[in-house]
């Protein structure tokens, strides 16, 4: 039997021992690393990644796909016209991604990001419907508004933070389905499309969209790696992303030697809702054209994901938002030509999620089988 | 007689780094036997060593004369020796049971913790200490988690026990007691390692003592005998002279506290109606015993707890009670907190970033849309070799990697390195040895003689006494007496007990 010889509990600030192997019979032992290269780390995030990407085949094998049709539809992805919806997927990603990245840098959980989705779709769409502002800058006025909404809805619950003490967690998570329903109310109530009944808004008028920019890039991409560029020079370059790194590894001190730790954790949760607000303009501007009952489905799980898998790094966040944009792209296919539920593609990204949140162990810690 | 545990010409670096070159230790079964040295002489690494942490690069280690080669803790433990750590090694949501059948496994976990139970019972009342096996970990003061990490050590056979700097941690009632059992239990025949850097816990505990320096054990002896001058001598080295003090004129106050109320975060008011001031060129001393209040006057000071009521006021700002800390800090305040790595260091990030931290917003490190790293580094550096902070291979290494006095120093560095106006320090050489502290309290005299407020709170009589101008007594949150230089010792003694 192997049994893990000991775990070091609660090491705090004194580095804690390293356990020299154990003789005798098989045995695994754990300990904690004091440093790792950054090669070794990507090599260990790269490798989880594989393992998770292997067992998605695996199931996507089960679900009647073979690897052989699973690895030809992922190279279709690179024809002009999936890369183009490839492109315009890959915006609000980039940009949820980013939201949620902004936030978990400095311990702020924000899993709302759907909620502030809602709200920035639904506040662009006010501009849109009540005819604000003139036509020639109506698309960016868009953009201020949903941006608005979300930092609307994400301060909400640092407010209740703050003040009562109520865990951002559950209320930016529970916020969401107040803005899901909040949104039903305006699609089946006074912002139902007139002309088809249906519960969607009317039809964005043509100046109201993110257009495509030439060879296949729509508008919508150059946003989000807009924001992508300011968060990132945000982020490694300026004094507030210094102090962010203090805030999240530890408030308290960062308070002590004067960090505006408030206007810090206030600025970077706003903008974490605004580029979530954001997320749901491009998404309806670009891709639907008007506002339905699901724009914003599943992006908070995407969001963490990419947050995740970047280490909210908003430079990677990018690429990372791209490859989920493929993974989606070709999921759609697959529902399409293999008839697999969308929850599939869900199940892959959780596959994921947990393999890199596993990673995480094992950069951590080492773990040895010695004999 | 052979020794219980013998350790010869043992070496050892990390990374490059020697903590050990050459060091030796006996201690025999019966014996207290004390450890001495300063903060970084490698007494707690030869002792990780002894008990299984780390293999020594070269070296034996011999117990009851058998040399053995120990695979790891778990063998050290098996061979008999224990070892409690300085940070305990405790599950906190577990309870004592728990915990201690974790560290000694049993065959079947009802029957085995029935009895750890029992077992726990009786190796309780045999040290006299008060421990119910079943309450959690997380509800015992520090002083009752030490004594479960002695029981557990106790209960899985240990008889060569191995104490890393137990009284570090302890009120000074506390600490008595715990040498009075560990006294005991080596008359019943347990080999005591006591690993201190405190002089006169050797002169009245200890049977032997064995003195480090730089890696190397330099000296073997007995402490009835040896004179306190000879071995302070062999542990620093040299010893270092107090400062001289300068009498200067006093400028104006610079810093009034008045009627200030704090309350603990579970809502006791530990700071009740305390009114002092403190001039500029003057050290202001808080005396008391722990517990009385002085931790949360310091973060009310520093601004890491908001007070309920009352005024602080600072020469500039005016009464910045509820302001945020970068107000103080801007209004020239520097803040030597007792807990380092809560209030004054961000462990897991560099130390170089750790120095500029505190100065940033000034400016000095460029504008706000983009920091200047190279400038960061090299300041960094500077300050790291004018404050004399060691272990340092490169101010981008993690600042948790520092030893306590190193991170003190870096503390202080920093703080200083702003030319400070008021000066808050609690307990700043708490964990220090003799040089570290004397460094700091250099620096502290230093801002006085520049004109600075300094308030110095510290349950430490001696470093009040040696330092303080002015000398407050805290007893249950509020200044009960005040005393000018010179001071009666036996006078403060009284008022900080006396008071009802």
């Amino acid at each position: 039997m192997h049994d893990v010889a000991m775990i070091a509990v609660e090491s705090q600030s004194a580095p804690p021992p390293k356990l020299p192997p154990r003789r005798g019979r098989g045995r695994v032992t754990l300990d904690i690393r004091q440093t790792i290269s950054p090669w070794k780390q990507a090599g260990i995030l790269g490798g989880s990644l594989a393992i998770g990407l292997a067992i998605s085949v695996v199931i996507l094998d089960f679900a009647g796909i073979a690897p052989l049709d699973l690895a030809k539809e992922l190279a279709g992805v690179f024809n002009a016209d999936s890369l183009r919806s490839v492109l315009v997927r890959a915006a609000p990603l980039i940009l949820v991604g980013l939201g949620a990245g902004l936030a978990f840098r400095i311990g702020f959980w924000n899993l709302g990001l759907e909620g502030q989705m809602v709200f920035g779709g639904i506040f662009a769409t006010a501009v849109s419907i009540y005819d604000i502002g003139p036509e020639s800058t109506r698309i960016v006025l868009m953009g201020v508004a949903a941006s608005a909404g979300g930092i609307l809805w994400v301060l909400l619950a640092y407010w209740m933070k703050v003040r009562f003490r109520v865990n951002e967690i559950i209320s930016t998570l529970l916020m969401n389905y107040i803005a899901s329903y909040f949104l039903l109310h305006l699609l089946y109530g006074a912002w139902q499309d007139s002309k088809t009944a249906f519960p969607q808004s009317s039809q964005y008028r043509p100046f109201e969209r993110l257009s495509d920019i030439g060879s296949g890039v729509n508008s919508a991409l150059l946003v989000a790696l807009a924001v992508a560029a300011v968060a990132a020079w945000a982020v490694h370059l300026s004094r507030a992303g210094f102090y962010m790194r203090f805030i999240s590894a530890n408030a308290n001190m960062a308070k002590v030697v004067g960090v505006p730790v408030r206007t810090i954790s206030l600025i970077v949760i706003a903008a974490s809702g605004a580029a979530a607000g954001l997320a749901g303009f491009v998404n309806v501007s670009s891709q639907e054209g008007r506002l339905t009952q699901s724009f914003f489905d599943g992006y908070v799980f995407s969001g963490i994901l990419i947050a995740f898998l970047s280490r909210n790094d908003p430079i990677i966040v990018v690429i990372v938002g791209f490859l989920l944009a493929v993974l989606f792209v070709t999921g759609q296919t697959l529902q399409v030509f293999y008839q697999i539920p969308f929850t599939m593609v869900q199940l892959v990204e959780a596959i994921i999620v947990i393999a890199v949140a596993s990673s995480e162990f094992l950069i951590r810690h080492r773990i040895r089988w010695t004999r | 007689m052979t020794s219980a545990l013998e350790l010869t010409g043992i070496k050892k670096s990390f990374d490059g780094v020697v903590a050990l070159d050459g060091a030796v230790f006996a201690a025999k079964s019966g014996e207290v036997h004390a450890l001495l040295g300063e903060n970084g002489a490698g007494k707690s690494s030869l002792m990780n060593i002894a008990a299984g942490f780390y293999v020594p690069d070269i070296g034996t280690v011999a117990i009851h004369g058998e040399a053995v080669a120990l695979s790891g803790p778990a063998d050290a433990r098996a061979r008999g020796i224990g070892m409690v750590h300085q940070h305990f090694k405790l599950v906190k949501p577990f309870t004592v049971a728990e915990n201690i059948l974790l560290a000694n496994p049993q065959r079947h976990f009802r029957s085995g913790i029935r009895d750890i139970r029992d077992g726990v019972r009786k190796q309780a009342v045999e040290l006299g200490f008060d421990i119910d096996p079943d309450r959690r970990v997380e509800d015992l003061t520090v002083a009752e988690q030490q004594q479960v990490e002695i029981i557990k050590v106790l209960l899985g056979g240990a008889k060569i026990l191995i104490l890393d700097e137990p009284t570090a941690v302890l009120t000074d009632v506390e600490a008595e007691r715990l040498l009075e059992t560990v006294r005991r239990l080596a008359q019943s025949g347990v080999a005591v390692v006591l690993v201190t850097h405190k002089l006169h816990e050797v002169k009245r505990y200890a049977d032997a003592v064995t003195i480090m320096r730089g890696g190397r054990t330099v000296a073997t002896a007995d402490p009835r005998v040896a004179s306190a001058a000879e071995l302070t001598e062999l542990t620093v080295g040299q010893t270092a002279p107090l400062p001289d003090r300068t009498e200067r004129p006093l400028g104006p106050t610079l810093l009034n506290v008045g009627a200030l109320h704090c309350a603990r975060s579970d809502g006791q008011v530990m700071v009740a109606d305390t009114s002092f001031f403190v001039r500029a060129g003057e050290i202001y001393g808080l005396a008391g015993v722990s517990g009385n209040g002085q931790a949360e006057l310091a973060e009310a000071l520093i601004g890491a707890r908001q007070p309920l009521s009352g005024e602080i006021w600072l020469e500039g700002p005016g009464d910045i009670a509820a302001a945020p800390a970068a107000v103080r800090r801007e209004a020239g305040l520097a803040a030597i907190p007792a807990d380092r790595y809560a209030f004054a260091l961000a462990g897991s990030l560099s130390i170089a970033d750790n120095f500029a931290v505190a100065t940033i917003e000034s400016g000095c490190y460029g504008p706000p849309w983009l920091i200047d790293r190279a400038a960061i580094r090299r300041d960094a550096s500077e300050a790291i070799t004018a404050y004399d902070v060691q272990g340092v291979r490169s101010v981008g290494q993690k600042a948790a990697l520092l030893s306590g006095g190193n991170a003190q120093k870096l503390v202080i560095a920093r703080e200083f390195s702003r030319q400070p106006t008021v000066v808050v320090a609690h307990s700043p050489s708490r964990g220090l040895d003799v040089r570290a502290c004397a460094a700091v309290h250099e620096r502290l005299l230093a801002a006085r003689d520049r004109g600075a407020a300094v308030v110095l709170i510290s349950e430490d009589l001696d470093e009040i006494l040696a330092l303080s101008d002015r000398i407050g007594v805290m007893t249950r949150g509020r200044i009960v007496a005040e005393f000018d230089r010179p001071a009666d010792r036996q006078e403060i003694g009284r008022a900080m007990v006396d008071h009802a």
